[in-house]
């Protein structure tokens, strides 16, 4: 067990009614006046929903704003790949819907395991979003008359998700990008692709500036600011397979939790239902589908064990609807982690099809004939093609196969109800912080919470910051500058002088298997246990084995893997600790020793009400954690059911 | 049809932007039909590895076909063979047995080679930041619904707006021009009422940019559209040029 | 250059409109300009083939009727504007082939192993061209075109065709020695299909440049270029055809 120091740290939630906290809070915040804006220079890493909507807002503001991101242009982050859509609180569908009730489904989809403060602030500002997007022009679909369409998502019993398309995630993003790149066209943008961030940067205790490097030359440059924002996304690529892009990472993060910020909640991973299955050795990553096929589609498994059958050969009093059989209410709409685990244990009974059997049936006969191939199409056209061009396979004729794969990770950085870390003047924005979505996330809110720590929170939170304190202005030439970057490039190097045998992706497999089996949909303590000490072979391994060839100085993608690699060893090892010390099992955390007789999540709230939010010792030490206590005060306790 | 492929690649190497670069081939075999082309470089590159050569640096990212950060011109054709694919959503089964596959990267003077199959395609993020937005400050946007927008008017911004990014629009191009994704821009964000106040200075400025970054002329060949894995159509370009001339002729601009 | 419209959201907006000549220098020193002049050129152009084409069909009709066409045709006082403002247009469209076309070799500098088309189907046999794309083909069909011209200026303007015996003969005897000259003959066959080639990719490229583009009327637009072109290029291969052969 580790070491619990059970010390109550400051969330700086403010006091009076929920529906007034954030209000109060904006009114107490100092404020930066014009002229001094220009002085105030923020770094802002990453460039998905999180890092673009805050660097744009924060330069309209007047900062003076760096933006970084490892890829080619600020355009390709990941937030790019989200389909489904965004929920706001909008009610333009008259049924029924309030900023209350979008608090407090989100509170209650989280598993009661984020906090309550925050989540409501996010459903308040939720709407702006919407406006700030249309602005823009983001092209979400419109009825007839010209008014905005929604749709019902993720299990939600209001309609409440706007969409384009099937590329909500992209449209956003693009918005954000655009208003990004008119503050670069002005100046007060400087953007810096093809940079990767390798270590933070403190200096008195505050965040003060980044080491990155040239991914291009392979150069480390160093970069000073008066705060940093940290809009790096999650960590589901520690699980190699996972539906997050090649480059997606949590070094930007760990690298920052190993300078004191907390991670908080690590174990919490979503696991989302609705993949393409795993189809060989081979594979790099998995595909996403988006779970609106589940408002038509039928999820099913073949009543026997092992049936090889094609899904359209087998009779109707052949087929096990599981969900509509064990979920009455809500039938094949329950939520991500509800779905996802029912069909791994389908699968682990033996139920499972294909030529692995790691998959259950996404079925489309009877939507087909209800409303006719060409509504279908319509709606789902995009992703039936996409299924078709992954697998071969033509979904109209025969029920797609799906699987769960990793897909989100609820956890991260701890932050503050100002998204301030652990360090002061280090905000973590977007998927990378931890604290809107508890223990498991629920559909089309990630895109809500992205943009609204970006567009709406942190350009208040930060000028409160650079309003409050008188900090001295630093120079690159700083020893702490100087200490960093030699820190980054001696982790370089010593990848580079491995010289061993290995790949790095042969060792980030394996990482992935570890995690998979023993921290994935379910975990157990002897597992965990196991998994511990694995990850810590395989990391030695790494250092003593790992080949990576070429130079540091130049473009060099495998050394770029490696280094990620090593930092999801020593991040894996974290993700299993805290999901061996969270003894209960919530939202994507299911632990089986915790579990109802009819295997459901069983939560312990008496104990584990709690946010576990992690300090770094050493790598390899065990790590110290705080316990940040969660009090539900608007959304009474209650289990889970959607039965 | 067998369920491997053995193939022979020709891939170009170049180790950094200013040194001279070839063809290398190289000899793959058992491939499985279901990869993808990247897992099938992938593949490549883990043979390099353990044979102590670099590896094949190649952009790459989401793997699904929607980043645009994946290019390569495969056996002469950008993204491959099929229509409206990305190259990582381009499958194996599309080879046959004993194939030869060419794999160069983006050739345009504009996007000027960094490593192997590796381009800078920074280009495009300079004629974004010359227009390819609409002014609205966080926070002084009315509401969402004030505006109507007529369900077509909405869905031709989508069909533009779905460019992605990819710069195939200009490696398929025998000019390298970026007329497509210049227009698909500019369309998307003239087609919406939103975008109108600012249309005329918008469409000037992009393709001054455009003509900076020495992107070659559209000769209406409509091999982009052919080639562009969103499909954006080429009527995107004469709306362009449309745009274009309607700001030159009756702008006070 | 144009203002960026960064910096000129920063200063105040501009009341008055910019100079004339610094609209137009924009304008022409622009990508999108200059097609807009090439297609311009190329409809007009394509208008005087019309008419010369309509001129030279009389001489099916006879020798009278031809020579009366021609003979009042070169009564016409603005006959030298009209002709001067011909030149115009195909100097202007040649020259800015040139221009376009160095452009475009210096967009792409290295170009690939093998280039393959990824357009499924091509609208007709028109766009099958020698050169497997459209518009390399219209620059050296442009080239051969204007050979073509060179030659016909040689025989009709400048009457230098050492197989035709000019003196004293009308227009239509001219014509018809023209067309039966084994020199010309050949000349103007080639020359006329190649420019229907030309015609059939340039009309409707015209309309795009043009902006002109619409799912209604474009794909009739395409279909035209194609009668278009195949009218041009029948009507004048007939010519040399008949003369050469049939008389």
């Amino acid at each position: 067990m580790a070491d619990t120091a059970n010390t109550v740290f400051n969330s700086r939630v403010p006091d009076g009614p929920m529906a007034e906290k954030w209000d109060r809070c904006k009114q107490e915040m100092k404020l930066v006046n014009p002229a001094n804006k220009r002085k105030k220079k923020i770094i802002v890493v990453g460039t998905g929903l999180a890092g673009a909507s805050a660097a744009a807002s924060l330069a309209e503001l007047g900062y003076q704003v760096e933006s970084f991101c490892f890829q080619d242009s600020p355009r390709r982050a990941h937030s790019i790949a989200a389909q489904g859509g965004i929920n706001a609180a909008k009610n333009y569908p008259n049924d029924g819907d309030s900023v209350w009730r979008l608090f407090y489904d989100t509170v209650k989809g989280g598993d009661y395991r984020s906090r309550e403060a925050n989540v409501h602030r996010l459903a308040q500002v939720s709407n702006n979003i919407i406006d700030q997007c249309t602005a823009q022009g983001v092209p979400f679909a419109r009825d007839y008359g010209g008014l905005l369409s929604n749709r019902s998502f993720g299990g939600a019993q209001v309609s409440r998700t706007f969409y384009a398309r099937g590329q909500t995630g992209q449209q956003l993003l693009l918005g954000a990008y655009s208003a990004l790149m008119r503050q670069v066209g002005t100046g007060r943008v400087k953007l810096f692709p093809r940079r990767e961030m390798l270590d933070l940067v403190v200096v008195d205790g505050v965040a003060r500036g980044i080491i990155v490097r040239n991914l291009i030359t392979g150069e480390f440059e160093k970069y000073s600011a008066d705060c940093v924002l940290l809009c790096t996304g999650g960590y589901s690529s520690a699980f190699y397979l996972s539906t997050n892009a090649k480059g997606s990472n949590v070094t930007a993060a760990w690298r920052c939790h190993k300078r004191g910020a907390y991670f908080a909640n690590p174990c919490y991973t979503q696991i989302h239902p609705t993949c393409i299955p795993v189809s060989g050795d081979y594979q790099s990553k998995l595909t996403l589908m988006s779970e609106s096929l589940r408002n038509d589609g039928r999820v099913w498994v073949p009543g026997g064990q092992g049936d090889q059958r094609r899904g359209n050969q087998i009779p109707d009093a052949e087929r096990d609807y599981y969900l509509e059989r064990r979920y009455p209410a809500f039938g094949n709409l329950v939520p991500r982690d509800v779905a996802s685990r029912a069909a791994k244990e389908r699968c682990d009974a033996g139920y499972g099809v294909g030529s692995t059997q790691q998959a259950v049936f996404l079925d489309f006969r009877d939507a087909i004939a209800r409303d006719g191939r060409h509504a279908i199409e319509a709606k789902y056209g995009n992703l039936f093609h996409m299924y078709a061009k992954i697998t071969g396979e033509d979904p109209y004729q025969v029920p797609m196969r799906i699987y769960p794969a990793v897909h989100y990770t609820m956890g991260g950085l701890w932050v503050d109800y100002q998204l301030q870390s652990s360090i002061p003047g280090l905000f973590v924005l977007g998927e990378a912080n931890f604290s809107d979505h508890g223990a498991n996330r629920l559909g089309a809110s990630a895109l809500m919470q992205g943009l609204a720590d970006g567009y709406f929170v942190a350009p208040y939170t930060t000028s409160n910051f650079l309003g409050s304190q008188n900090l001295p202005d630093v120079s690159t030439d700083d020893e702490a500058f100087t200490e960093a970057m030699a820190n980054a490039q001696d982790r370089n190097s010593k990848i580079l002088g491995v010289q061993g045998t290995r790949s790095s992706d042969s060792i980030h497999r394996e990482l992935g298997h570890i995690l998979w089996d023993h921290c994935g949909m379910s975990r157990e303590s002897q597992g965990l246990e196991l998994a511990m000490g694995k990850i810590s072979d395989l990391r030695d391994e790494f250092w003593s084995s790992i080949k990576v060839l070429g130079q540091g100085e130049q473009l060099n993608q495998n050394l770029e893997h490696a280094g990620r690699l090593a930092d999801f060893l020593e991040f894996g090892e974290l993700m299993v600790r805290d999901a061996l010390v969270r003894e209960e099992s919530c939202g994507g955390h299911f632990r089986e020793e915790h579990q109802t007789k009819d295997n459901e999540a069983l939560r312990d709230d008496e104990n584990f009400s709690h946010v576990s939010a992690w300090e770094f010792t050493g790598v390899g030490n065990e790590p110290v954690e705080h316990r940040e206590q969660l009090e539900f005060i608007e959304v009474p306790l209650a289990t889970r059911s959607y039965k | 049809m067998s369920e491997t492929l053995d193939l022979t690649l020709k891939v170009w190497r170049q180790p950094g932007p200013d040194a001279s670069g070839r063809y290398v081939e190289y000899k793959l075999t058992e491939i499985s039909t279901h990869m993808s082309f990247l897992e099938m470089l992938d593949v490549l590159n883990e043979q390099l590895n353990e044979k102590g050569e670099e590896m094949v640096a190649f952009d790459h990212d989401c793997r699904e076909g929607i980043c645009g950060m994946c290019s390569l011109m495969i056996n002469g054709q950008a993204h491959g063979p099929d229509s409206g694919t990305t190259t990582c959503q381009l499958h194996m089964r599309r080879f046959k047995n004993g194939d030869t596959i060419v794999v160069e990267p983006w050739r345009a003077r504009a996007f000027p080679v960094l490593r192997d199959l590796v381009v800078d395609r920074s280009a495009f993020d300079r004629i974004i930041q010359e227009g390819g937005f609409i002014s609205a400050n966080t926070g002084s946007a009315p509401d969402a619904n004030s505006v109507p927008i007529p369900a077509p008017v909405q869905e031709t911004a989508m069909d533009a707006a779905a460019c992605i990014g990819c710069g195939a629009c200009v490696a398929a191009c025998k000019n390298a021009s970026a007329m497509l994704f210049v227009s698909a821009k500019v369309s998307h964000l003239s087609t919406l009422p939103q975008g109108k106040p600012e249309r005329d200075s918008r469409v000037q400025s992009m393709v001054a940019q455009m003509d900076l970054e020495g992107f070659g002329n559209c000769t209406n060949t409509e091999e982009c559209q052919a080639a562009c894995p969103a499909e954006i159509s080429v009527s995107n370009i004469a709306r362009l040029n449309r745009e274009f001339l309607r700001a030159q002729l009756c702008s006070k601009e | 250059m144009v203002t960026k419209l960064a910096e000129k959201q920063q200063s105040s907006p501009s009341t008055g409109g910019k100079s004339a000549t610094k609209w137009i220098m924009t304008l022409l020193s622009s990508s999108i300009g200059q097609k807009f002049v090439m297609g311009i050129t190329g409809l007009l152009l394509c208008g005087f083939l019309v008419v010369h084409l309509a001129g030279n069909l009389l001489v099916y009709v006879g020798a009278d009727a031809y020579n009366g066409y021609a003979d009042k045709l070169h009564s016409m006082m603005l006959l030298p504007v009209a002709e001067t403002g011909l030149f115009l247009l195909l100097f202007a469209h040649m020259a800015l082939a040139f221009k376009l076309t160095r452009d475009n070799e210096r967009a792409r500098h290295i170009s690939y192993q093998e280039p393959q088309s990824k357009i499924e189907e091509k609208p007709s046999v028109f766009s099958q061209t020698p050169m497997g794309n459209t518009s390399g083909w219209m620059f050296l069909s442009g080239s051969i075109i204007l050979g073509f011209l060179v030659w016909h200026m040689i025989d009709m303007k400048l009457q230098l065709n050492p197989t035709v015996d000019y003196d004293g003969k009308k227009p239509y005897g001219i014509i018809v020695d023209v067309l039966g000259s084994y020199i010309s003959a050949p000349i103007y066959i080639v020359g006329t299909i190649v420019l229907g080639f030309h015609l059939s990719h340039g009309f409707s490229s015209a309309f795009q440049s043009l902006g002109l583009n619409h799912p209604k009327y474009t794909p009739l637009i395409k279909k035209l270029a194609i009668i278009f072109a195949l009218v041009i290029a029948v009507g004048f291969v007939s010519l040399p055809l008949w003369g050469f052969f049939i008389r």
